[in-house]
This record gives structure tokens, C-alpha cells and sequence, in this order.
């Protein structure tokens, strides 16, 4: 076919012991948004790091418009027209955008290029070898780069100053100059790896219109994801990988989201969560009128007060940044409030340790699994007994047992299917995917048999098996009488588990509500404070607002 | 540029790889000394014989190895304690001198019997030690003040003292050398019989065989790892960081301070301006080297010594420099750090065809997804 951009052909890498992509067949067509859909593990990152001249195939082809591509580093695709946007930014936060943009591809100063010369005394000097080779080392001219970034920028919408360091920027933001980097290259296409997993829904939103945009222009686009939704949402045909193995590529519009996850996982996938009533029992958390700062002491939390009883999922909604963080670190023991009282079981517990709220029964899954949630570096089995090392069944006053903290791990490993682990004690934290890592930290925290879990974000960045998973446990523990309070950009998830939802904006609680009296777009509309303060709400969400005014007020244009 | 250096990651460190690169590291180091070693007309194949081989001869010459080794696994572990805590107490060499003249002062003021005198002794330097590392300890703890810089201005003070010690009111003996009296006998410490070893390497294998306890069979040896590995979850877990960090941190001046009564009472018999060449500072490599278990520490230290022994007999039997010695020794040192990264990274080399000035791709990949 004549309007195939891309074709790899029965592409084989392996690694010790783990075939990683096992003839792989990946078709791009010229003008698409082409899905690549999989698990954590895969091999979809693999396949695009060999599309990007990181690692070389053991097997097979890669064609770019009919030419074979040997890509031996990231400079060859580049060349070839490839452009990759990865998931953890490669950008220099002192630097501008455009000195982000132009690097490693700039241009001499302006002074030395041949067109200004002109006919001036110097010229000749100018343009002698020497000072040009000189010149293209050593000076920059950013006028031109300038214009051209700023009129890429302008054409597809990016609200970027480009001469602002990157430092200043949003992280949707961010992930622009990133595009723009590819497109500052002319590439023909651009592979995007799970992009949506640093954006709010609404950034989402606009880096889906983004995308169109550019497929409109005639680039064709790879967005690596295992977000069910993004495929069926945005993409025109998809190509599913299942361990290594191509499981094949099939037109979005052609199968449900219930046929991709099957394709995706290998069975089917309940998507419907049975929720039984419970009875809901005694308060396990009251807090009243708590405030918190963060790290650098300015205050994120003003005043909240809640209550969680056992035997019920509270859900709390907010747009990142609005103090949820503090509330979950607050509640949980592991930040002190600067105001208010915190009473778990009927125990005044403000001024108390972290150790004291463990001993109190509640349980934390930290937002950040690889910050706050292990130690990567040590084995699963240190990061299995990270709390529960105290327990006397691990040994004596003096004496610890390892021994049997072994079998406890490897008993929690078994019981959460935490995959990769072929040995508790020589696996470290960090060799587990994202989604076992999660299930591991999970595990730890529900053996426990915990009377409050507070879960910041649990199913952010895990895979859609990983993330059945984990939502079933979360409302098993609500079934045995665990008060369970959530915190989610996911508002699926939020309507899906919780019993009574709440809604922060700005370090309060704007909105007390349950998900049968309320519906998503009005917890939208709170989440961006919207609900008090404007009767209507323009299309133009509130938050882009904000975001220009965090800006300083600097315009772009 | 024509080559490709290509590094990537490894999934697993092959057990070949992990044995065999210190040997291949030693004999890599060795093999460029020969440059030095022919540059001043030693016979390299010699010199080596002298400096490797001969000390284990006699017991007489491996004793010398072991007496060096004393101190150097006594402030090694030192030094490795913090470590694992992910502290780096750089200063141990600033506890060691206050432990040797706390230690020393004891031994030549107070008169016990042997039995009481010596542990007596050794208690006064441990402690002597350990609250030279309580201020950095403490600032550490409560405001992050970093204990890498503390710590050494913590050994300036203390070498200062010394000086200032045996030149003024501790000095001792004839001819006004910078030296205290010698010790009386009963402060010696005792020979362990047929060698010169002493009983100071006996306390030093027994804190050996203590740390291992404290870190493989404690709750605190847990507490300890993972303060090391990410302090921040492991204060979300509930350890107290700030103990973890004051403990670990002053058992380490402990240690040190051990070190240098040990030092003075097993081998010199005085304290002298110069009695410790560095061994504070050598205990930071010697810790790097074996951060992965005391166990190895203990080789680490082994190997210095016979390192330090070894250099002596070259020095003295050939005539050579002690300078070119100290390359030789750096060395070995050096080029045992750096094959660290090769247990951990495989590196390709490749000859490009290199049409136009392409630069290297140093790409750090790793196979995860």
C-alpha cells in the first residue's frame, strides 16, 4: 500500500531470559493516530526504543517509506524524520524553551550566517572557514530558532512563551516543548510513550486535540498507552502486544473496549464492579479543622474536616495541587497539621509519630510508590515487612527472624499475584513494574488488617488487570470493616467505589455529596471551583485561567 | 570520532563478573604500575614478588599484616556503619585520634591491674570517639547539616588537639620529640602467643562478628537498611530516622576510637604527633569496597594492610621510593572502585565506519518496560 509511512516486520529482541518482542509486525499509516496497547511488560516500550535507534532487533525489518532503516542511535531516527516524546521529559529546566528546543541542533549566531553577511568589510573574514567552523561551535543565534518555534507553536495552539525557562512551565506545558522539539526537527512521525500518564484529564484533553491536529497536517502519530479509554477515544487503528507476542492490529472502530481489553490481557475484564451494600459502622477517622503545609511551608490545607467510618469508601476528588496530598499525608501520620485534631478510633492522634499511627491500625498507600512507598533498592522482602518488621511473629525482642519474614513475603506475593518475583530476597523493589510494585505496596498495607486505609491515587500509572485488581481488594477491605478513604483524579473510579464522594478545591472541602446524588460534570465544575463562585460555566475551563495567572501574567503573543 | 562506545545496563551480574573483576582489576592495575616501576630500573616481577607473595612467608611476616590490619578493620567498620545508614563519616580518622588520646591518657594516669586497665582503656577511647561524632551526629540529625563536611572539620580539631597535646602537657620521654612517655607495661596490649598480633585484633573480629549479628539478625540492623535505601519511606514506615542516624553515627566514632587506642597500646607504644598515617581515610575506600557486607569489609581491610605491608618491604628491600609505592598503591585502589561500574554495566566497543564526525552515544538503556 502506498500510504503505509512505517513498516516493521517481524521484529525479535531479546534479553536474558525474557523474550521481549517476539516477531512483532507494526504498520503505520501515513495520517494516523496509531494505538500500541499493552500491559505493563509488554514489550511495547521495547519495540519503540528499537524504532528509536536504542536498542538494536536480533531480528527483522524496519522500512520508512519503503527505504530499510538501520538505526544504530537515537541521531539515526531522528535523521530518518522519527521523533519520540518519552514519558519522563528530557528537558533542562534552567534553559528557555527555545534553547530546550534548538539543542543539540542550533544554529550559529547571526552575525556570522551567510545571508546577513552581506558585503561588508568583514565579510570575507566572516565567512572564511575557520572563523565559520569557530562560529558553529561556539555561538548560538536563537533570533531565527525563535520565530520558528513561535510559529509552530502559534499554528497548533501551544500557549507557550518561548523564551520562558522550562523551570516555569506546567507539566502539560512541558510535555509541549517536548513535541515541539520533534516537530522544530520536520518529523514525519512522532511516538508519544503514555503521554497521559503526567496529565490531569483536562491537559489530556487538549494533547488529544493536539494530536489531531498534527495527523491533520499529514504526521502520523505512535501513542503508546494502556489506557483503554486514550485507544478508543483518540486512535484509528491499534496494534495490541500481549507478553512479547503480537496479539494484532485491528481498526478502533471495528472492536469494543471489552474485545481490546481481552486482546489486552488475555480474558475478559470486568469493568463493573459489584458493590454490595455494608453496614457502616463506628467513625475510625475524625478530623477537625485541620490545616497543613507542604514541603516549602506554604499553607495547602485550610481547615477541613472529615470523617470516615468502618465500612466505607470515602472518595475525594480535586484537580492536582488543591491539597490532597497534605490531607492524605495528614491523616495517614506522616505530616503534622499546623491546626486541628485528628482522632483515629476515638484516639486523639495529632501531635503523634508515625509509628504510633501504625500501631493505631491505619494503613498509607503513598502517591508516589517509588518516593514514599519502598525502598527500591532493597529486597521485596524488606519492602513486604516495611511496617510489619515489629510484629512479634517475625522474632524475639533481640532476634529477628528473616527466616520467617521470607515465608510472610513470599506469602503476600502469592496471595496479590505480584508478578516478576522469582525470589523475595533477591529481587529488589525496583525490578517490579509499576503495577506489582503497587500490588506489593497494596498487599503490605491490607495484611495488616488495617481499621483505616488512606489511598492517595492507587491505581495511577498500573495497567488495567493490575488496576481490577486493586479495586477489587480496596472494596473487599470496605466489606470487613475497613474505613477506607480514597484519593483519585479518576473520577470512573471515584463513582465506581466510593459510598460518599468529596470534592477539594484550593485546601477545602467544596462539596459533600455520595455518586448517586451528583454526576460527573458537576464534579468537574466543583473540582475547578466553579460550584460557589460562577453560576455558569464557559467553555474555556477555569483552571487555564489559573494557569495564566501562575504564569505571572507573561503572554506569549 | 570512529568509535562507538556503547553502555548498557546489566539484567544480572554473572557470577564470573562478580568474582573475577577485583582479581582482573588488581592484575589491570599491576600491569600499568610496571611503567613507573621500569621508569626507575625495578624489576616489576621482583618488586611484586616482594610485595605480595613474601608477606606470607613467615608467621612472623604475616603477623605484620595482621597487626596493620587492626586498626583499618576496627575504623573501617567505622566508617561502614554510617554507611549503611546512608551517612558518610568521612571524619573517622578526627574520632580515631581523640579515641588514641583518651585512650593514652588512661594508660599512662591511672594505675589498675592489666585485666580492669585494658578494658578500661578501651572503653574511655570508644567513648572518646563516639562523642567526637555526637555534634556531627546530632547536627545531622536534627537539621541536615551535612556530616561529610562536619566530620572533617571535627578530625581538624582533633589533629590540632593532638599536636598541641603531645608537644605540650602530654608530652613525654627524652630528646623533646612530639611523643608521650612510653606506656606503662600493664596498658600494653598482650600478643596473641607466637606472633606479634595483638589482643586488639581479637576486639576487632569480635565487633566484626557483632556487626554482622546487628545487621543480619536485628530489627535495628532492618531500621538501619532502610534508612540507607530511602530514609524518606522509611520515616513514612514509622523508623525514627533521627535515631537511626545519631546511633549509627556515634557507634561508628565508637569504632574509630577503638582504632586508635588499639593502635598505640598493640603496636607503638606511644602516642606520637604522626602515629596514624591516614588510616581515617583509608577506612572510606576500604567501607566503599565492602559496603555490600561486613564480611567483605573485613577482606577490604585485609587487603590494605597487605597493600601497606607490602609497599614497607619494597621500599626497604629494593630501595624504591615510597612515592612510586603510594602510585602503585592508588592504583589498585583506583582501578578497584572503577571495576565496580563493570559489575553493573557491559560496555561494547565498536570501530565506526564514521563517514562524517558523528559523537559518541553514551545511551544508559535499561530492558525494563
Amino acid at each position: 500500500m502506498t500510504d503505509d509511512l512505517l513498516r516493521m516486520e517481524s521484529i525479535v529482541k531479546t534479553f536474558p531470559g525474557v523474550i521481549a518482542n517476539d516477531h512483532v509486525d507494526l504498520t503505520v499509516r501515513r495520517g494516523e493516530i496509531h494505538g500500541l496497547l499493552g500491559e505493563n511488560g509488554a514489550g511495547k516500550s521495547t519495540l519503540m526504543k528499537v524504532l528509536y535507534g536504542l536498542y538494536t532487533p536480533d531480528e527483522g525489518t524496519i522500512r520508512l517509506d519503503g527505504t530499510p532503516l538501520r538505526l544504530d542511535k537515537p541521531q539515526d531516527a531522528m535523521d530518518a524524520g522519527i521523533g519520540m516524546v518519552h514519558q519522563h521529559f528530557k528537558l533542562i529546566p534552567r534553559l528557555t524553551v527555545t534553547e530546550n528546543v534548538v539543542l543539540g541542533s542550533r544554529e550559529p549566531a547571526a552575525s556570522f550566517r551567510k545571508e546577513n553577511v552581506g558585503d561588508g568589510l568583514l565579510a570575507g573574514l566572516r565567512t572564511s572557514a575557520p572563523v565559520q567552523a569557530v562560529a558553529s561551535r561556539f555561538s548560538l543565534g536563537l533570533d531565527r530558532p525563535k520565530r520558528r518555534i513561535r510559529t509552530l507553536a502559534d499554528q497548533y495552539g501551544f500557549n507557550i512563551d518561548v523564551s520562558a525557562p522550562v523551570r516555569e512551565l506546567d507539566v502539560g506545558q512541558r510535555q509541549r516543548v517536548e513535541i515541539l522539539k520533534a516537530l522544530y526537527r520536520d518529523v514525519d512521525l512522532l511516538i508519544l510513550d503514555e503521554p497521559t500518564a503526567v496529565l490531569t484529564p483536562v491537559e489530556a484533553e487538549r494533547l488529544f486535540e493536539t494530536l489531531e491536529r498534527l495527523v491533520d497536517d499529514g504526521l502520523s502519530v505512535i501513542l503508546i498507552t494502556h489506557k483503554l479509554k486514550e485507544v478508543e477515544s483518540v486512535t484509528d487503528r491499534v496494534t495490541v502486544l500481549r507478553e512479547g507476542a503480537d496479539i494484532g492490529t485491528v481498526d478502533t472502530a471495528d472492536v469494543g473496549r471489552a474485545e481490546l481489553a481481552r486482546m489486552m490481557v488475555g480474558r475478559d475484564v470486568l469493568f463493573e464492579i459489584e458493590k454490595p451494600n455494608t453496614t457502616v459502622g463506628d467513625p475510625v477517622l475524625e478530623a477537625s479543622s485541620i490545616s497543613a503545609a507542604d514541603d516549602r511551608g506554604i499553607e495547602k490545607l485550610s481547615g477541613v474536616n472529615l470523617e470516615v467510618s468502618a465500612g466505607e469508601v470515602v472518595g475525594v476528588a480535586g484537580v492536582s495541587g488543591n491539597g490532597q496530598t497534605q490531607l492524605a499525608e495528614t491523616v495517614a501520620g506522616v505530616r503534622d497539621p499546623t491546626a486541628g485534631t485528628i482522632e483515629i478510633r476515638g484516639r486523639e492522634m495529632s501531635e503523634a509519630s508515625p509509628d504510633e499511627f501504625i500501631e493505631q491500625g491505619v494503613s498509607f498507600v503513598p502517591e508516589d510508590r517509588h518516593e514514599n512507598g519502598c525502598a527500591g533498592g532493597l529486597s521485596v522482602m524488606h519492602n513486604a515487612a516495611m511496617k510489619d518488621f515489629r510484629d512479634d511473629q517475625f522474632g524475639d525482642s533481640v532476634l529477628f527472624d528473616y527466616g520467617s519474614v521470607g515465608e510472610y513475603a513470599s506469602r503476600l506475593v502469592d496471595d496479590f499475584d505480584v508478578r516478576g518475583v522469582s525470589d523475595v530476597t533477591d529481587n529488589c523493589a525496583d525490578d517490579l513494574s509499576g503495577g506489582n510494585l503497587q500490588k506489593l505496596i497494596l498487599a503490605r498495607e491490607l495484611a495488616r488488617d488495617p481499621d483505616l486505609l488512606v489511598a492517595n491515587q492507587p491505581t495511577r500509572g498500573i495497567d488495567v488487570g493490575a488496576i481490577e485488581f486493586v479495586r477489587e481488594r480496596l472494596l473487599e477491605r470496605r466489606d470487613q470493616g475497613t474505613g477506607v478513604l480514597l484519593f483519585s483524579e479518576n473520577l470512573d473510579e471515584l463513582f465506581d467505589l466510593s459510598d460518599r464522594l468529596l470534592v477539594m478545591y484550593e485546601g477545602e472541602i467544596v462539596l459533600r455529596t455520595t455518586p448517586e446524588e451528583t454526576n460527573k460534570k458537576r464534579l468537574s465544575v466543583e473540582m475547578n471551583g466553579g460550584g460557589s463562585k460562577r453560576v455558569s460555566v464557559p467553555d474555556d475551563p477555569p483552571e487555564a485561567a489559573t494557569r495564566r495567572a501562575a504564569d505571572g501574567g507573561r503572554s506569549d503573543r | 570520532m570512529l568509535v562507538d562506545i556503547d553502555v548498557s545496563a546489566r539484567e544480572e551480574t554473572p557470577s564470573w563478573v562478580a568474582y573475577g573483576t577485583p582479581l582482573f582489576a588488581i592484575a589491570a592495575a599491576l600491569a600499568v604500575s610496571v611503567v613507573a616501576l621500569i621508569a626507575i630500573d625495578v624489576n616489576p616481577v621482583a618488586a611484586y614478588v616482594q610485595m605480595f607473595v613474601r608477606p606470607f612467608g613467615t608467621v612472623s611476616t604475616l603477623s605484620n599484616v595482621l597487626v596493620r590490619a587492626t586498626p583499618l578493620i576496627l575504623v573501617g567498620l567505622g566508617v561502614y556503619l554510617p554507611m549503611k545508614a546512608g551517612l558518610w563519616n568521612i571524619g573517622a580518622e578526627g574520632q580515631l585520634l581523640t579515641g588514641a588520646i583518651v585512650g593514652t591518657w588512661i594508660a599512662i594516669n591511672v594505675s589498675l591491674p592489666q585485666a580492669v586497665l585494658i578494658p578500661v582503656m578501651l572503653a574511655g577511647a570508644a567513648v572518646a570517639g563516639g562523642l567526637w561524632a555526637f555534634v556531627p551526629a546530632l547536627l545531622r540529625a536534627k537539621w541536615g547539616i551535612s556530616e561529610i563536611i562536619t566530620t572533617l572539620l571535627f578530625t581538624f580539631i582533633a589533629a590540632d588537639i593532638q599536636l598541641y597535646l603531645v608537644r605540650g602537657p602530654m608530652q613525654g620521654g627524652s630528646g623533646g620529640f612530639p611523643q608521650t612517655d612510653l606506656l606503662p607495661g600493664v596498658a600494653e596490649f598482650p600478643a596473641i602467643p607466637g606472633t606479634r598480633a595483638h589482643v586488639g585484633l581479637l576486639v576487632a573480629l569480635l565487633f566484626v562478628a557483632l556487626l554482622y549479628a546487628v545487621m543480619r539478625r536485628t530489627r535495628f540492623g532492618f531500621r538501619v537498611n532502610f534508612v540507607g535505601s530511602n530514609a524518606e519511606a522509611a520515616e513514612q514506615a514509622g523508623m525514627s530516622r533521627y535515631r537511626v542516624y545519631l546511633l549509627t553515627l556515634v557507634a561508628g566514632g565508637a569504632l574509630a576510637g577503638l582504632a586508635g587506642i588499639s593502635e598505640i597500646a598493640g603496636n607503638q607504644s606511644r602516642l606520637h604527633a604522626s602515629f596514624a598515617p591516614g588510616y581515617g581515610y583509608t577506612a572510606v575506600p576500604i567501607a566503599l569496597l565492602g559496603r555490600n557486607g561486613v564480611s567483605r569489609m573485613l577482606l577490604a581491610a585485609l587487603f590494605f594492610a597487605l597493600l601497606f605491608v607490602g609497599g614497607n618491604r619494597v621500599t626497604v628491600a629494593m630501595d624504591v621510593p615510597a612515592a612510586i609505592i603510594d602510585i602503585v598503591q592508588a592504583l589498585v585502589i583506583l582501578f578497584l572502585i572503577t571495576a565496580e561500574f563493570f559489575q553493573r554495566y557491559s560496555l561494547s566497543v565498536s570501530v565506526d565506519r564514521g563517514d562524517d564526525g558523528q559523537t559518541i552515544q553514551g545511551t544508559e538503556v535499561s530492558a525494563d518496560d
